[in-house]
């Protein structure tokens, strides 16, 4: 009796001894109330065998840092922070003196290290000295060392957060070119950026497909409107046609279906189009103006604007119910929703005094709240695969480019898309990256 | 009695003198110094002569064509403009399209395009989806006055093409609006 009590107390205390040490691994709760920021300190390249740091090295550990700066919940701290200094010797744990670190409230390290085309690096937590993400990557070249830093960088915010869509996702947007506009694609980092599109005219409202080999658009021409859709696979995007006069924000739904405003009965009605291209039923049918469907993961939840009741607002729609309910009640403009993938939350533009500005609004406790801040006009909102980051086009400096932020209204980010005003982002799930 | 005549032919002959002197002084003190002389000839002029006869030619039916596109298209061409969300024709709007309306009915054989506008306040989506209310307002009161819908064409180009770049009530003004344009 005694040997078996023995037993179930050190099984007991074996089961709490692992949930303490996995409850000190640090995690970061991106979607919990009141975001917490983890300080994290990137110390300088090394070199192997105390030789000094590659350029590709140095300029992975400037990448990195750049990514990080992307990420709210990571605050970057400096080398002049550490009491004494760097504290490190070499790359791995038992080269690096953890306690200036833990004095310094500096929660992560990482350390880099170089040799002709090779880099590791390494986060560890300083106050567990544990190991967080470990990585070697080899013949890497000054081309793709950004590549790489990305890919590092998406590991780490997964490790930490669970989610990775920031990184893992490509971006579609709309850019002026030649007096008019075509689709170009980007990481959300605005790396390898490349247009998609030559159609002519004007495209615009990219949607992606739930896989990411399709992107859906809206051409504009003196040809009318035209629904585009360009596939990922064979690089070719087609036109077509629709009877009224309008093919409006086409929407990819969750299970591959398009969601577009076309003038079928003489009023811009949202209808969903099968395989092949024919219009059923409208969603929640109006005599006023509807358009911009956005759908949850479900694809059960359906919002969009709609002028049903004069000025354009925002209603959702439950297709299983078909119930429409309107969602924003403050403003006379709001436009442009996008709904999160787990269907609790709605960015959209409202039109201010000062211009359009983003607002997300709760729908299940009803609270709404401003997230972005101009000056200029901003436009577009659309969240991440995560529902975390939302991007957005804004004037604020002169030209239209597009920015990102957070839920939680975090200072904006501007993603690099090259010369000329680039509008209209949309996040998709396919890789942006090897 | 002769010398009662004599004295009156003096008279008159002073008379004739004093005036004919009287009109030279007047003369000279029109012309300003420095003032350039004009002579006035009543010789008869050119003015019968008929000018040279142009090289008479038949325009081609193309041609015609084209003279008529470009009449039809600078009497339909004026704009109609809008207040902000809205798709209301206004009576000066009105009057535009009726005039239109008999332009489009003397030149039967054109068709046109009705290009919806918006000004760049809306979001791109909404805009799109506004601008053809726009054109479609147009459309139909020309339909009202007899315009066949077949022969009006509506794009809807949103807050694409701005007419005027500024970021002012007066550049937003001037963008809602609805452009026409002959098709054929």
């Amino acid at each position: 009796m005694k040997i078996k009590i023995w037993i179930l107390t050190l099984l007991l205390v074996l089961a709490f001894g692992e949930n303490v040490r996995a409850a000190e691994t640090l995690s970061v709760d991106i979607f919990g109330p009141g975001q917490t920021r983890v300080n994290i300190l990137v110390l300088p390249a090394r070199g192997v065998n105390g030789q000094a740091a590659t350029s590709l090295a140095r300029s992975f550990g400037e990448y990195v840092q750049g990514d990080i700066g992307f990420l709210p919940f990571l605050r970057l701290a400096y080398l002049t922070e550490v009491l004494g200094g760097d504290p490190s010797k070499g790359l791995k744990a038992d080269d690096i003196d953890f306690k200036p670190l833990q004095l310094s409230r500096i929660d992560l390290i990482l350390t880099i290290g170089g040799s002709g085309a090779d880099i590791e690096a390494r986060v560890y937590e300083t106050f567990t000295r544990k190991l967080l993400v470990g990585k070697a990557y080899s013949q890497v070249d000054q081309g793709g060392v950004a590549h790489v830093a990305d890919r590092f960088c998406a590991q780490l915010m997964r490790v930490l957060t669970g989610k990775s869509g920031f990184f893992d996702s490509t971006l579609a947007f709309s850019k002026k070119v030649n007096g008019g506009k075509e689709l170009f694609i980007a990481s959300a980092l605005g790396r390898g950026l490349e247009q998609v599109t030559h159609d002519g005219g004007f495209d615009v409202s990219p949607s992606w497909s739930k896989d990411g080999r399709k992107l859906a658009y809206t051409n504009i021409s003196d040809l009318g409107h035209r629904l585009g859709i360009w596939d990922r696979s064979s690089r070719v995007s087609r036109l077509r046609r629709f009877p009224g006069n309008i093919a409006i924000s086409p929407t990819f739904t969750p299970d591959g279906q398009i969601a577009i405003s076309l003038s079928l009965n003489g009023h811009p009605d949202i209808y969903l189009l099968n395989s092949e291209f024919q219009a059923g039923s409208a969603l929640a049918p109006s005599w006023g103006i509807s358009v911009s469907p956005s759908f949850d993961l479900s694809g059960r939840k359906m919002v969009f604007c709609s002028g049903r009741l004069g000025g354009p607002q925002i209603f959702i729609l439950n297709r299983d119910t078909g119930v429409v309910d309107r969602v924003t009640y403050e403003g006379t403009y709001n436009t442009r929703p996008s709904l999160s993938p787990d269907g609790r939350f709605v960015v959209f533009a409202r039109l201010t005094d000062s211009g359009n500005r983003i607002f997300i609004r709760d729908l299940v406790v009803n609270q709404e709240r401003q997230i972005s801040f101009g000056p200029g006009s901003d436009e577009d909102p659309s969240f991440d695969p995560d529902g975390y980051f939302v991007s957005f086009a804004s004037s604020r400096a002169g030209g239209t480019k597009i920015y990102v932020t957070t839920r939680y209204g975090d200072p904006a980010r501007l993603i690099p898309t090259g010369p000329g005003d680039a509008m209209a982002p949309a996040w998709g799930v396919a890789a942006a990256l090897d | 009695m002769n010398a009662k005549r004599m004295f009156a032919l003096m008279l008159m002959l002073c008379m004739v003198v004093a005036l004919g002197a009287g009109c030279a002084k007047k003369t000279t003190d029109s012309m300003p110094a420095g003032a350039t002389k004009v002579e006035i000839s009543d010789k008869d002029t050119d003015w019968q002569k008929p000018a040279p006869a142009p090289e008479t030619r038949s325009l081609s039916e193309d041609e015609i064509r084209a003279q008529q596109r470009e009449m039809a298209q600078r009497e339909v061409g004026n704009m109609i403009f809008f207040a902000f969300d809205s798709f209301e024709l206004t009576p000066e709007s009105r009057n535009v399209l009726t005039s239109k309306a008999e332009t489009l009915k003397k030149y039967a054989l054109f068709n046109i395009v009705i290009e919806g506008h918006c000004d760049e306040r809306g979001t791109s989506e909404y805009n799109l989806a506004l601008g053809e209310r726009r054109a479609k307002a147009s459309q139909q009161f020309l339909n009202q006055l007899g315009i066949d819908t077949a022969r009006t064409t509506i794009v809807s180009y949103g807050k694409e093409r701005p007419l005027d770049p500024g970021h002012d009530e007066a550049a937003w003004s001037k963008n809602r609006r609805d452009e026409f344009k002959i098709q054929n």
